[in-house]
């Protein structure tokens, strides 16, 4: 025989091993495919989320640095930026623009839907048609057009509309009443991610940012000829930190209070938009490797099982003398094919998923510009992966079949070698039940490396779907945590943001007070504030600090199990904050919070004890006694009022009743935070359930792959049971017990492992992502019974789509087989 | 040595069956129109060259496979054209099963095999079944032993004490000794011998004329039709005469 003929009838024999095995082949490919298409489509969204931010803030031209003065301080038109125009290092400054920066409230309702949310209003150059774009800060219209030169039209924020589903060319009012028209949806690179005044991310159904020229700006928040806010980009390799120091400097010197520096880096939404891309990526990383290394110990087990069962016809290759390598060559061939199909369909299911994931990242984020080109070293890697575990798995039983003599290879019936160490050991283990009772166990116990890995394979499925939904369990249990607590005793409760610092005695409040749908009103001070400890060099954390009446007041921290006439000694401060510093109760920390002094604002340090912790999650919550006022200097004052509805009211009236009262700047419902979380949870929904989705296939996959070839090996074990006038429902028991077996390792290693996993994502991703927020970690009910869905369920049930096999099978002739 | 009741023979009634496959595009006839009967507690050899049919007889009688033609019945009863549930319940209650390859559960221990018999047939107290079974094969010291640690022999024997574990009154015997060296063989034999002197049928399949010499009765095969039937030529043997 020539060589070629010998290499034609080699690959005909390999195509007829193909035709055979398709199925198994397909499906095992399957398993791979959805393995590395996870990993390809995830791992593809870093490189484009940092393509897509880097376009989209260059072509806005985002500030290099921000000057904010002092929530209600303002200063003349011009002066911000003459005193930038007069710091040493002027002559790096590229582009200054003054802009005007007010928090208000909208009324953007529809005869169906009432939308009474915080506004921001924006004035800035540059934003009216004709006019140059402004060269910082630059907007984005993605739909309708820029308002004419001169009118007070302006632009609204396109996530907002679009969350409410508002009309690209409509009006909605100001807090005040005045009615403002919109001729497009627009974002500044500011606005790429919505931070809401009190902090919350992706907050777009919670703000509505209008985007005004200057003057039509300072016309409609009654700001005539004064702006608040300074934006600069700098030269190419000007120093910001020192060119930010110069600027406070020079806005000190105009009288103001020290205005807020944050330097492009510092900036919520960019630091947001780029750092999250690391985190967020790890955790992609995270989820895809173990739905990856999910799908390699499947197809490692599966398929050297499958190669495993022509260790006799390797043997009697021996025997006839052909060289090792050869005999490798169709069940590597096998590994080949299913790594093939696995990488093909693998391509096709990560361009799907990189598409679905590209529509959430649209929809969550905006931007102007958005690169997605194909990744291809991200798809090679994944081809790495999608191929070697298929080929290194039917190496393996090659190689342990040639290492024996090929008459040992050859072997079979009772002669044939049984390596089930672990149960001869257990030989004398008496287990209750019949025989049958007893078999599945038994038979785990024979193969208890084939078990092991079956379970380590789902069970790594079951982690990555533990870890995706327990982090959804663990923000609602940490919202609901924070929402419990501040609509603890009126869950109607509304905190009214006054325009500025004002008088306790100013009739404005009275006039709050005197509303029909008021029931009770409490007014309070919140100052923002850092604390740290003696001595640190860290940096403090940042507070919202609120000094509240404790003994009479509508709403007070839970200060448990310290007393609340104890909690008035000192500061109340969050867990995660006490965490953070290291601190508990009648430890001292050092607060550094503004001062009004002889009219004017400076920042001044006070040693103060904790008093007690609270529960809220936000770290950023603090609480002081009211009696502690007179250390800010502001002992009259107020700027925040508590309030809650009359009876017969509830949030949504007193809402509307205070949204047209003078010096109210907000009103907003205690509650909306949780609510705003909720709706951010929401919008992930579709990603959890596309990688819930794809591990439960996976999972499915898995049970059906092992329970057929399971039952493939049994065959014969099969048949003397169906002899034996066994009917055929309790052998298929018998897989099913088998396979519940090792489905309940599955869903045991995987509740562990994902336990363990998403205890490190919440406590080294979210540390990094959410610094303010102590995310409570928490597996629900739902994510228990997924995994032991995915784990038992799809293992236990897959036996029965083989119940007809194991009905039809050729009794007799499977009893007669040498194999 | 444990006691258990032992279970009584069955009589067989095969009339004018025939067996035929489809093979591609031909037909194979594996059995063509057999009939013969089988009185209880006899020692039956089928006897026949590879392809003569006799498995397939075995098949029939054992309600593992059904006839083209013709009827098969045991104590009365028709087996063939009998649903799959029916045959699984009369294999569970009147025949039992050893095998050239024996089919031990390799999961299982001897004793857990053996037991395995009274399961399936639903025998009230499986344990003394299982216990007394195994003594009468001798293996009552290697009932915590899985098959692999057990010998060609043993293994077959634990085989037998399956059979006999079910308490049916048939015993269906597929080559038994093809496995096996001839010592080996002829315990085998002699195991299944004492169980038809006990009051059950045995029917053994077999190549191997040699065997056929201790049946109280050989029934020939070629080419899937009786061409002999009746005592051993030369008179019957004892175990001891044998030799091949």
């Amino acid at each position: 025989m020539s060589d070629r003929t010998a290499r034609t009838i080699w690959w005909r024999w390999a195509w007829r091993d193909l035709h055979h095995h398709a199925a198994q082949i397909v499906s095992i490919g399957l398993v791979v495919a959805i393995g590395t298409g996870l990993f390809a489509g995830l791992s593809s969204t870093g490189t484009w989320r940092r393509l897509s931010n880097d376009a989209s803030f260059a072509a806005l031209h985002i500030h290099d640095l921000r000057v904010a003065l002092q929530l209600g301080t303002f200063a003349p038109d011009g002066a911000l930026l003459d005193a930038a125009r007069s710091i040493a290092h002027a002559d790096q400054l590229d582009t200054v623009a003054e802009r005007l920066v007010i928090d208000s409230q909208v009324d953007a309702s529809s005869d169906s839907d009432t939308v009474l949310v915080g506004a921001r209003i924006v004035g800035a150059s540059g934003l009216a048609s004709g006019a140059g774009a402004a060269p910082v800060d630059t907007l984005w219209v993605a739909d309708g057009s820029r308002p004419a030169a001169g009118s007070d039209d302006a632009l609204l924020e396109v996530k907002f509309a679009r969350y409410y589903g508002l009309p690209v060319d409509g009006s909605l009012t100001v807090a005040g009443g005045a009615a403002v028209r919109y001729r497009g949806l627009a974002v500044a690179p500011d606005d790429f991610s919505i931070v809401a005044q009190e902090g919350s991310v992706l907050a777009e159904a919670d703000l509505a940012t209008l985007y005004l020229d200057l003057p039509a700006a300072q016309r409609l928040t009654g700001r005539t000829g004064v702006v608040n806010d300074l934006v600069v980009t700098l030269r190419p390799g000007a120093d910001a930190t020192t060119i930010g120091a110069e600027l406070v400097a020079a806005v000190d010197a105009l009288g103001m209070v020290s205005p807020t520096v944050t330097t492009r880096d510092q900036t919520e939404v960019y630091r947001m938009l780029y750092d999250d891309i690391d985190t967020d990526q790890q955790m992609w990383n995270i989820l895809s490797v173990l739905v990856l290394g999910a799908a390699a110990l499947a197809a490692v087990n599966l398929i050297s099982r499958a190669a495993e069962a022509q260790r006799r016809e390797i043997g009697i290759g021996m025997a006839l003398g052909l060289p090792r390598w050869k005999l490798g060559v169709r069940p590597a061939l096998i590994g080949l094919e299913v790594g093939l199909v696995g990488v093909l369909a693998g391509i096709g299911i990560g361009l799907g998923v990189g598409a679905l994931m590209r529509g959430l990242l649209e929809s969550l984020l905006p931007l102007p510009v958005y690169l997605t080109p194909f990744q291809y070293g991200v798809y090679a890697r994944g081809t790495l992966f999608g191929l070697l575990p298929p080929v290194l798995a039917s190496v393996v039983p090659v190689w342990r079949a040639v290492r024996v003599e090929p008459a040992e290879a050859i072997r079979t019936g009772h002669l044939a070698p049984d390596h089930g160490r672990l149960g001869a050991w257990t030989a004398r283990l008496r287990l209750p039940g019949s025989s049958m009772a007893q078999m599945p166990v038994r038979n785990v116990l024979r193969r208890p490396r084939r078990a092991l890995l079956t379970a380590l394979g789902v069970g790594a499925a079951i982690t990555a779907l533990v870890a995706v939904l327990g982090m959804l369990d663990s923000f609602t249990a940490t919202i609901d945590q924070g929402v419990k607590e501040v609509t603890k005793g009126d869950p109607d409760r509304v905190t009214v943001t006054l325009a500025g610092l004002t008088s306790r005695a100013d009739p404005n409040l009275a006039a709050i007070a005197d509303s029909a749908v008021v029931g009770a009103v409490d007014t309070g001070l919140r100052v923002p504030a850092t604390v740290t400890t003696p001595g640190a060099t860290g940096e403090p954390i940042d507070l919202l600090l609120e000094v509240i009446a404790f003994r009479d007041a509508l709403w007070t921290p839970t200060t448990a199990p310290v007393t609340t006439a104890a909690a008035t000694s000192g500061l109340v401060i969050a867990r995660k904050a006490a965490d953070d510093l290291g601190v508990g109760v009648g430890d001292t920390v050092v607060l550094r919070h503004p001062r009004l002094l002889d009219g004017r604002y400076s920042m001044a340090e006070t040693t103060m004890v904790v008093s007690a912790i609270h529960p809220d999650p936000i770290r950023s919550l603090a609480y002081l006694d009211s009696q502690f006022a007179t250390r800010f200097g502001m002992d009259q004052l107020a700027n925040i009022a508590q309030v809650v509805p009359a009876e017969g009211f509830d949030r949504s009236d007193l809402q509307r009743a205070l949204f047209g009262l003078q010096g109210v700047s907000s009103a907003q419902p205690v509650a909306r935070l949780g609510e705003v979380f909720d709706d951010v949870l929401d919008r992930f929904t579709g990603f959890l359930v596309l990688t819930a989705g794809a591990v439960l296939a996976l999972g499915v996959l898995i049970g059906l792959n092992t329970t057929r070839i399971g039952v493939e090996e049994r065959r014969r074990e099969h048949a003397t049971m169906l002899a034996f006038g066994v009917p055929v429902w309790r052998v298929v028991a018998g897989v099913v017990v088998e396979a519940a077996i090792v489905g309940i390792g599955a869903t045991v290693v995987g509740l562990g492992a994902g336990y363990l996993t998403l205890r490190w994502v919440l406590d080294a991703l979210a540390q990094r992502t959410l610094p303010d927020i102590g995310v409570v970690l928490s597996m629900g009910g739902l994510t228990v019974s997924l995994a032991a869905a995915v784990g038992i369920a799809a293992l236990t049930l897959s036996p029965l789509l083989l119940w007809p096999r194991i009905a039809r099978m050729d009794i007799s002739d499977t009893l007669r087989l040498m194999e | 040595m444990a006691t258990t009741n032992l279970p009584r023979g069955s009589r067989i009634d095969l009339e004018h069956v025939s067996k035929r496959y489809r093979v591609g595009s031909g037909e194979v006839t594996a059995l063509d129109d057999v009939s013969l009967q089988v009185d209880d507690a006899a020692f039956v050899v089928i006897l026949g060259a590879s392809g003569s049919g006799k498995t397939t007889l075995l098949n029939i009688i054992g309600a593992l496979d059904t006839c083209t033609e013709g009827t098969a019945r045991v104590d009365g009863a028709v087996v063939t054209g009998a649903s799959a549930r029916r045959r699984a319940a009369f294999r569970r209650h009147s025949v039992s099963f050893i095998f050239q390859t024996f089919n031990l559960f390799p999961g299982l221990t001897a004793f857990e095999n053996v037991r395995f018999g009274a399961d399936a047939s639903r025998r009230s107290h499986p344990d003394d079944a299982a216990s007394a079974a195994i003594e009468r094969v001798g293996l009552g010291d290697r009932r915590d032993h899985f098959p692999h640690q057990l010998s060609g022999g043993e293994q077959q024997r634990v085989a037998i004490a399956r059979a006999l574990a079910t308490g049916n009154p048939i015993l269906l015997a597929d080559e038994p000794t093809g496995e096996l060296d001839f010592r080996t063989g002829v315990q085998i034999l002699a195991a299944l011998e004492e169980q038809a002197r006990n009051g059950m049928t045995v029917l053994v399949v077999t190549h191997n004329r040699e065997i056929s010499r201790i049946a109280d009765r050989v029934i020939e095969l070629s080419s899937g039709r009786i061409v002999s039937d009746g005592p051993p030529r030369g008179g019957r043997a004892s175990i001891g005469d044998l030799q091949w």
